[in-house]
């Protein structure tokens, strides 16, 4: 999970390497996602999301392409 | 001194909470070696609890070695996603885990990392629980479901 500085600059990435592009977020969302995801990890109590929660934060975040589904 | 059993859940919960207490105070994953001293326990004991702990996916383990590589968001080697927060520097694991480190710590934070085309220098900024500042795509290159086939690669 890398940072580019342009869809371009990804699209070189993939081709260099043939591989298939991926997911990609705009920072705003990278963060939306890392704050859902991370808050309180450092706290006893933290659990790890259930797959229905991951993918319903998925969909909050207008993340519906099935790249995001986890199963 | 070995836990024993009926304590085991306690005590990996101990572990936990030390490994990540420690690495959020001082910017680096402890080794097992120093979570057993600190515990009081002996290398393998806590080892074993690394072990356990990584298989409900809390910690990654150094392949071929008992010490931790990731305590997500954490990196405990020096990556290329630098985190600086409450005033000390950390190391994110992916740009999703840079960014899970100003969140995971409650605390104001700059990511520094560079472009995984070009190399250029790149920056995001939280503040006050947003971001503050930032330009620039997030590239997932593994869908969702594979994620944890291979931690590392992803």
């Amino acid at each position: 999970m890398l940072l580019f500085r342009s869809e371009e600059h990804i699209d070189r990435w993939c081709e260099a390497r043939g591989l298939p592009r991926g997911g990609v977020l705009t920072p705003g969302q990278g963060w939306r996602l890392a704050r859902a995801w991370y808050a309180g990890k450092l706290t006893p109590d933290w659990r790890r999301k259930t797959v229905d929660e991951a993918e319903a934060l998925f969909s909050d975040l207008g993340l519906a392409d099935p790249f995001w589904r986890l199963r | 001194m070995a836990p024993l059993v009926g304590d085991v859940a306690r005590f990996d919960r101990t572990v936990r909470s030390y490994v990540f207490a420690t690495t959020a105070a001082t910017g680096r994953v402890p080794t097992t070696q120093e979570v057993a001293d600190a515990l009081g326990q002996v290398g393998p004991v806590v080892a074993e609890a690394f072990q356990r702990l990584a298989s409900r996916r809390d910690i990654v383990l150094a392949p071929g070695a008992p010490n931790i590589w990731m305590a997500n968001p954490f990196s405990a080697v020096p990556t290329m996603f630098r985190v600086f927060a409450n005033g000390r520097t950390y190391f994110g694991n992916c740009i999703w885990d840079a960014l899970g480190i100003p969140a995971a710590l409650g605390a104001d934070g700059r990511i520094e990392t560079r472009c995984g085309d070009c190399g250029a220098a790149m920056a995001l900024e939280v503040r006050g629980g947003e971001l503050a500042s930032g330009q620039g795509l997030l590239h997932f290159g593994v869908p969702a479901a594979h994620w944890w086939d291979n931690i590392g690669y992803t």
